[in-house]
């Protein structure tokens, strides 16, 4: 593979900015590159969980898009330590986190495919529904996370987080999924051109569905096990929001649907990691953390550029993002305007 | 879906379909100001019709900025913060040195209208690009001011103080400035070029027209917004908090939509903006008026844009 190919392929920017982030603290701490990775693997894989769900629902076409990952995080959080510490199964607690998600995911799809109300407003909706559920569950909580469950979230042989291999092998699951399965390829379908996919004859709404209550799933998985890996509390997943979103556009996915890039959200998700790693060596404040990061989404946008400058179509026709429209290599040719 | 051919004579059908979905959320607030004022007949009174809408300025004249990028078809993710920083540039250096607070105030709408000119260039989804910006805004902020705190300038704590015998203080403000944003967005040759970007992008360059111009145009009226939501939360505040405002975000966006707006662009609707964010702001008041507990408080809210915009659905349904 030449080097022109390598830079169109939409996931190695967020690789190329965080092997460079790597390398700028290796540069300054001098030391232990080695221990840097294993560090940025361990905590990384959060972000590509949520970040995988919120690919799936961005991949849905334009307007889709699931606010409600970050109070499912803080309600999965808890949902799951307390029905592990009360059954006394790390097991039971995470599928109860997973389930948490599911029931959150489950409104907004009813709203989203029932009262055809815009995602944005119906995962709002179903969050603030979640943070209510987290705040009461909140008030004198007193269990405390399964002590097997966080130090098998700990156990780094070899230096490679346990945790990072099973994530690993999720992201596959999920390039398999989206690749050889009639979900994957319908809901690639369905984000390029809506109305087509429904000439086509393919389900809509249940792959939308699915797709929304997969990100409610993988959300609320998250919470289920960050909230093991520290400590479940009412703003466990606060940051997930953005992040998960800028992980997704980062590592290349399309923001107006119909290509989906998991391997991306690993490439992104690190580099986010790392440079709060950075950040955090440097000694600077939260602060400059913020804008360093906004800066580099900024910077990492405005140089990649959007469109589609690859097939050549005039510029007044750029402006719409048109899903089918752009340089995909799952359905073959495109027709211009 | 655009209102760019101009009034119709008539109430026709479609201009009823355009109207419905602000009608719906109108329903809506006149039911929550009866509520409340079942519940404590003062609030209609003019000091407490003043306590009941003053906390919801702020979020209706974000909601106007958000309105105005809808309107070109982007979505702006990053209001929330941009707000909050502007109350802590307003508590800190606008109280110390009144001129570079000012241009920095300035400056802060021209980098919007450089983020809009960006975007616009560089092709790129004005969701991402403005959730990028709104890092920088959270950073800039806590940079500034790192616990929430400082005073505001003297004028404007007079502005937020104010309390003229008449009227309710809060309702000036609000119908001032969705006079200026109806004006500017439905009644100006630049409102027309803004939401025929957002309707019809390939049109407007038919037109003759550039479509650079109306996104930074809106980009910049946006900012102007933004600092204006953020001087008169400064003045209700009475100083300065970055993350005071971070829920505008969204709540912005939900107002729109409760307004009538659309995520398509082309359409602009800010005396429905006006009704879209004061039912979201009466919400807490309703409940606690009503002594629902504070746990609960965000589900019910969650319930009720649920419910307004299935009301919605239900209109149209029927005028279809």
């Amino acid at each position: 593979m030449n080097i022109r190919a390598l830079v169109a392929r939409p996931w190695i920017w967020g690789f190329a900015a965080a092997a460079l982030v790597w390398l700028m603290i290796l540069a300054i701490s001098g030391q232990g590159g080695g221990q840097t990775v294993s560090l940025a693997l361990s905590l990384a894989p959060y972000l590509v969980i949520v970040g995988l769900g919120q690919m799936l629902v961005v991949t849905a076409g334009p307007g889709n898009i699931d606010v409600s990952v970050a109070p499912i995080i803080s309600l999965a959080g808890f949902v799951s330590v307390l029905a592990a510490f009360s059954t006394g199964s790390a097991t039971v607690g995470v599928l109860a986190g997973v389930g948490a998600g599911l029931v959150i995911a489950a409104i907004s799809t009813v709203a989203i495919l029932g009262l055809s109300v815009p995602p944005i407003i119906a995962t709002l909706a179903a969050g603030l529904i979640a943070s209510s559920g987290t705040l009461s569950l909140a008030n004198g909580f007193g269990a405390v996370p399964d002590p097997g469950l966080r130090s098998l979230l700990n156990l780094r042989p070899a230096g490679i987080p346990i945790l990072a291999v099973a994530i690993v092998v999720v992201t596959v699951l999920v390039i398999a999924l989206l690749r050889g399965t009639t979900y994957g390829r319908s809901l690639i379908a369905v984000g390029q051109n809506r109305r087509a996919a429904e000439r086509a004859g393919i389900p809509v709404a249940r792959i939308i569905a699915v797709t929304y209550l997969a990100s409610g799933a993988l959300a609320g998985l998250t919470g289920a096990l960050l909230a093991a890996y520290i400590a479940p509390s009412a703003d466990l997943g606060t940051r997930y929001l953005l992040d998960s979103v800028a992980v997704v556009v980062i590592g290349g996915t399309l923001i107006s649907g119909g290509r989906a890039v998991p391997v991306g959200v690993w490439g992104a998700a690190l580099f986010f990691i790392l440079l709060d790693g950075l950040v955090n060596l440097v000694g600077w404040s939260s602060a400059a953390q913020n804008l360093l990061k906004g800066g580099l989404v900024l910077l990492v946008l405005f140089l990649a550029g959007g469109g589609d400058r690859v097939a050549g179509t005039s510029s007044r026709f750029r402006r719409r993002p048109r899903p089918a429209a752009a340089t995909t290599t799952t359905t073959g040719e495109n027709t211009h305007g | 879906m655009s209102e760019t051919l101009g009034p119709a004579l008539l109430p026709s059908r479609a201009r009823m379909r355009r109207t419905a979905p602000a009608v719906v959320s109108a329903v809506a607030m006149i039911a929550m100001i009866a509520v409340c004022a079942s519940l404590q007949p003062d609030v209609l009174s003019v000091s407490g019709l003043s306590l009941v809408l003053s906390a919801t300025v702020p979020l209706v004249i974000a909601a106007q900025a958000q309105m105005t990028l809808m309107a070109v078809g982007d979505i702006d993710l990053g209001i929330g913060n941009f707000v909050g920083l502007v109350t802590v540039i307003t508590a800190t250096t606008l109280v110390t040195d009144p001129l570079l607070g000012g241009l920095i105030l300035l400056g802060l709408v021209a980098s919007y209208t450089v983020l809009g000119i960006l975007i616009h260039l560089r092709k790129v989804p004005s969701l991402i690009a403005t959730l990028g910006a709104s890092f920088v805004w959270l950073g800039l902020g806590m940079f500034v001011l790192p616990t929430p705190g400082g005073t505001t300038p003297e004028w404007l704590a007079a502005f937020g103080m104010w309390q003229p015998a008449g009227f309710p203080a809060p309702l000036l403000p609000i119908l001032l400035v969705a006079a200026l944003v109806y004006l500017l967005s439905a009644r100006s040759t630049l409102g027309v070029r803004m939401r025929a970007l957002g309707s019809n992008p390939v049109a407007l360059e038919r037109a003759g027209l550039r479509p650079l111009a109306s996104r930074a145009i809106a980009y910049t009226a946006a900012g102007g917004l933004g600092v204006l939501s953020g001087l008169v939360l400064a003045s209700q505040t009475g100083g300065g908090d970055v993350s005071s405002a971070s829920s505008y975000t969204l709540m912005t966006v939900a107002a729109v939509i409760l307004g009538g707006g659309s995520f398509y662009g082309g359409s602009a609707v800010p005396w429905g903006v006006v009704i879209g964010g004061v039912t979201l702001g009466l919400v807490s008041v309703v409940l606690s008026l009503l002594d629902v507990p504070t746990n609960m408080q965000s589900a019910v809210q969650g319930v009720i844009v649920l419910a307004v915009l299935a009301g919605r659905v239900l209109v149209g349904k029927v005028l279809r």
